[in-house]
C-alpha cells in the first residue's frame, strides 16, 4: 500500500490517478505536499510506503479528457469545486467516485448525483461555490499610492482565481489585484489581462489597507446603517463569519485608533485595540499586522 | 458641514428602508465605464443589527415637508438635516463602488419642495452617473409618489431598479398616520412604472434600452397599525401579480416617535412576526403555495411558535405522507424540512437509485422536521398516517428549562440571622 505525494495542483492530482492506472499502484492515501501552511501536520501512516508522482501535463490532459467522455462537463466542474475545498481526504473521495466511474457497471452511474460517492463531492462542492459566491462581495479594494487597487483575502477555501472573469468584467479598464494571503498568490489585472502572481511580502499589503482615507468614511457610514433596536451579533457572525473580518475595514477597531503607529501600540499591547469589543482572535490578528508594518 | 458628516446623517435617515437586493439586473459594463449588475445578487457586508448591506443607501436630502406618523425624518422632529449635492454623491459612490464595498446606488431623497421637484434632483444624479460617468453597476431608485409620468419614465431608463413604498397595509390607517399621503398617489406612479416595464418588454428589440430590468419592490410596516397577517399577505399577493412587483419587504415598526397614534416608544419591534411573515412571502414566491393557502378567514395570524410550511402541513394531513420515490416536484418542495435545493437533488436522484434516509441526511434535509411528512419503506406502521395533535409537540421548538434561583424564596429559620 502507497501514500502517494504529489504538488497539490489539480493537475498533479490528475496526474497521480493517471499514474495509478498506469502502474497499477495499490494506493493508500494521497496526501499533497502545499507550499504554504501547516507543513504535513497530518501524520504519516507508519505501515503505508511514501511514493511521489510528480505533475504531468500530457497525463492530466488525458485523464481530463476522459472523465469528460464519460461524466459530461458539469460532473468535471463538481469535482474541480470539491477538490479546491483542500479538505484533509477529499482526494480519496474523488478518487473512490473516479474508480467506479471508468469501472463501468453501471452506464448511469455518472449521471446519478445521489450515489454515495458522488453525494459528498456535491455537497462539498456546493460550499466552494457558496464561499466562491460569498468572496465576490468580501473582498475589498484599496487604493495603492501608484493607482492599483489591491485586495488582501483569506478565503477559506482555494477560490481566488475564480474571482477573475467577475471583477474583470465589473472593472475593464482598472488596474487590480486580488491576493490570497495564506496561499501565498493572487490574481493581477492590468492593460486588460490577467495574469497569475505569488506573493513574497504580504506585510507590504498590510501597509496600503490602513492608509486609505475613504475607508474611514466607509466604516462610519457602515455604523451609522445599524438599527439600534434590532441589534442581533448572533446574525450578524451567522452572515459575516468571524474569519472574514480581519480584511474587512468596516469591522476594524476605529481608524484613529490604529493611526497611533506600530511601535507604540505593540507596547500597549491589547490595550490599544481594549476600546471596541472585538473578538479576541480578530484583535490578535490586528495586533500582529501592526507588529510587521513596525519593524 | 463636511461629506463624512453629511453621509452618516444621511444615511442614517435611510437605514430603515428595508430593500437591500441588487439581483435581477445583468448590466454589463458600459464601454469606457466601469460597473456590472450581478443577476443574482451580491451582498457586501452585514451590518451590527444582521441586516445586508449591498447598495450605499443614502437619502439625497433629509429635509422633508411631511409629516408622517411613523418617520424618523418627519418635519416635527428635530434632528440634524443635511442634503448632498450631485457630485458629492456621485463621486461616493464611485469610490465605494470601485473598492467593491457597495454593489450600487439606494437613492431615495425626503420631498423637498414639490414631488416633482425632488424627483427631478433624483433623475439628475442618476443620470449623471449613467450618461457622464459610464456607470454600470446597480442604481435602485425611489419613485416620489405624486411625481409626474415624464420624470417617472426618464427614472425608468436609468434606474435597475424602482420602489414607491406601500407603507402601512390599509389606505384608512395610512391617511391616519400620514395624512399627506393616500393609497391613490402611492398605486399610480407604481401602476404607471409596471405598466411601461410590460410594454417595454414586450416590443423589445435586441439594442434598445433597458427599462427596470430589475423591476419594482415595496414595502410595508408591520405592527404599527392592526392588520392582520392575513391582510397583508393578500395585499402582497396582489402586489406579485398585479403589478408584476419583484419582492415586497416588510419592516417591523421600530418605535422611533413618540405618538399617541402608534405604540408605545418602549415597545420592542415585532421580529418574530416578522420573520414569519418573510417566510410565508418565501412559501408563496419559491414553493408555489397561494396566499390563501397559507391562511384564511378562520385563522388570520400565523402561528408564531411554528413556520408557515408546517403549520399548513398540520392542517392538510389528508397530503401526506409524501412518497419521495414518485411524487412530483410541487408536492415534495410542500414537505416541511425540504427546500428547494434538496427537492431538486431529490428528482434528479431518484431516477438513479432509491432515496434513503441517510441520502436525505447527507443532501442536508431537515429530517426532525421532514421524517413525520414523507413515506418510506423504513416508516413504522404507526406513521404511515399523519395526526397533527401527536405531530405538532415535536415541531414546536422546546422551551429552554428555567434555571430557577436557589435562594429565590429563601427564608431564614432565624430571622435576623444573616444581618448579623
Amino acid at each position: 500500500m502507497l501514500v502517494i505525494h504529489y504538488d497539490s495542483t489539480f493537475d498533479g492530482f490528475l496526474s497521480v490517478v493517471f499514474e495509478i492506472y498506469r502502474q497499477h499502484l495499490d494506493v493508500g492515501d494521497i496526501v499533497p505536499v502545499r507550499p504554504y501552511g501547516v507543513a504535513q501536520s497530518v501524520p504519516t501512516d507508519l505501515f503505508l510506503q511514501p511514493f511521489r508522482v510528480e505533475s504531468d501535463e500530457e497525463s492530466a490532459r488525458r485523464l481530463r479528457r476522459a472523465i469528460l467522455n464519460l461524466a459530461g462537463e458539469d460532473v468535471f466542474a463538481v469535482l474541480d469545486a470539491a477538490f479546491r475545498s483542500e479538505e484533509p481526504g477529499v482526494e480519496m473521495k474523488i478518487f473512490a467516485y473516479l474508480r467506479k466511474l471508468f469501472a463501468g457497471d453501471d452506464p448511469a452511474y455518472a449521471r446519478n448525483p445521489t450515489s454515495e460517492e458522488m453525494l459528498p463531492l456535491f455537497c462539498i462542492a456546493r460550499s466552494v461555490r457558496r464561499e466562491q459566491g460569498f468572496m465576490l462581495g468580501a473582498v475589498r479594494f484599496c487604493k495603492a499610492p501608484d493607482g492599483m487597487y489591491i485586495a488582501a483575502v483569506e478565503p477559506k477555501y482555494n477560490v481566488v482565481d475564480l474571482l477573475a472573469p467577475h471583477f474583470r468584467s465589473r472593472f475593464p479598464n482598472g488596474r487590480w489585484a486580488i491576493v490570497d494571503m495564506v496561499r501565498r498568490y493572487g490574481i493581477c489585472y492590468e492593460n486588460s489581462r490577467t495574469q497569475l502572481v505569488s506573493v513574497a511580502d504580504p506585510a507590504a499589503i498590510a501597509g496600503i489597507e490602513r492608509a486609505d482615507s475613504v475607508a474611514r468614511m466607509w466604516k462610519s457610514y457602515y455604523d451609522s446603517m445599524a438599527i439600534k433596536e434590532r441589534l442581533n451579533p448572533e446574525l450578524l457572525r451567522r452572515c459575516l463569519p468571524v474569519r472574514y473580518w480581519k480584511h474587512l475595514p468596516e469591522r476594524q477597531v476605529d481608524a484613529s485608533s490604529l493611526v497611533i503607529g506600530g511601535r507604540n501600540s505593540e507596547k500597549r499591547g491589547d490595550n490599544g485595540l481594549g476600546g471596541a469589543n472585538l473578538p479576541s482572535a480578530v484583535a490578535r490578528s490586528r495586533s500582529i499586522a501592526l507588529t510587521h508594518a513596525g519593524t | 458641514m463636511d461629506l463624512r458628516e453629511k453621509l452618516n446623517i444621511l444615511g442614517d435617515a435611510a437605514k430603515y428602508d428595508v430593500s437591500c437586493s441588487s439581483s435581477g439586473s445583468s448590466r454589463c459594463a458600459p464601454k469606457g465605464g466601469f460597473g456590472c449588475g450581478c443577476d443574482a445578487g451580491i451582498c457586501h457586508t452585514w451590518a451590527a443589527d444582521g441586516r445586508c448591506i449591498s447598495l450605499l443607501k443614502v437619502l439625497f436630502s433629509n429635509a422633508c415637508k411631511y409629516d408622517c406618523a411613523y418617520c424618523v425624518n418627519r418635519r416635527s422632529n428635530d434632528i440634524p438635516r443635511a442634503t448632498f449635492t450631485p457630485k458629492e454623491l456621485i463621486d461616493l459612490t464611485m469610490e465605494f463602488y470601485r473598492r467593491n464595498y457597495i454593489e450600487g446606488l439606494f437613492l431615495s431623497s425626503a420631498v423637498v419642495g414639490s414631488p416633482d421637484n425632488t424627483m427631478e434632483l433624483l433623475v439628475r444624479v442618476v443620470k449623471e452617473l449613467r450618461t457622464v460617468h459610464h456607470f454600470g453597476g446597480y442604481i435602485h431608485l425611489k419613485a416620489i409618489p405624486g411625481a409626474s409620468a415624464r420624470l417617472l419614465f426618464e427614472a425608468g431608463l436609468y434606474a435597475d431598479r424602482s420602489s414607491v413604498n406601500i407603507e402601512i397595509p390599509s389606505d384608512s390607517a395610512l391617511q391616519y398616520l400620514a395624512p399627506e399621503k393616500n393609497y391613490e398617489s402611492i398605486y399610480r406612479p407604481m401602476n404607471y412604472l409596471a405598466e411601461r416595464k410590460i410594454g417595454y418588454d414586450s416590443d423589445h428589440a435586441r439594442h434598445s434600452p433597458k427599462f427596470l430590468p430589475a423591476g419594482q419592490s415595496t414595502q410595508m410596516i408591520v405592527g404599527a397599525s392592526g392588520e392582520t397577517d392575513l391582510q397583508i399577505l393578500r395585499l402582497s399577493a396582489g402586489f406579485y401579480q398585479q403589478q408584476q412587483m419583484k419582492r415586497v419587504y416588510f419592516s417591523g415598526y421600530v418605535p422611533i416617535n413618540a405618538d399617541k397614534r402608534l405604540p408605545a416608544i418602549s415597545s420592542k419591534p415585532p421580529l418574530l412576526r416578522e420573520h414569519r411573515l418573510y417566510q410565508a412571502d418565501w412559501l408563496m414566491r419559491f414553493y408555489n403555495f397561494r396566499h390563501d393557502e397559507i391562511l384564511d378567514e378562520s385563522n388570520p395570524n400565523l402561528d408564531v411558535d411554528l413556520d408557515p410550511k408546517a403549520m399548513w402541513a398540520l392542517r392538510h394531513p389528508e397530503f401526506f405522507p409524501v412518497d419521495l420515490q414518485t411524487a412530483d416536484y410541487e408536492s415534495i418542495l410542500r414537505v416541511p424540512g425540504i427546500g428547494v435545493k434538496s427537492a431538486r437533488l431529490i428528482v434528479s436522484g431518484r431516477r438513479f437509485s432509491r432515496i434513503r434516509l441517510e441520502t436525505l441526511k447527507k443532501m442536508g434535509v431537515v429530517l426532525k422536521r421532514a421524517k413525520y411528512f414523507i413515506y418510506h419503506p423504513d416508516t413504522p406502521a404507526s406513521l404511515r398516517r399523519l395526526y397533527p395533535e401527536m405531530v405538532r409537540p415535536f415541531l414546536v421548538a422546546k422551551k429552554r428549562p428555567e434555571q430557577l434561583g436557589l435562594f429565590d424564596n429563601f427564608v431564614p429559620a432565624l430571622p435576623g440571622a444573616l444581618s448579623r
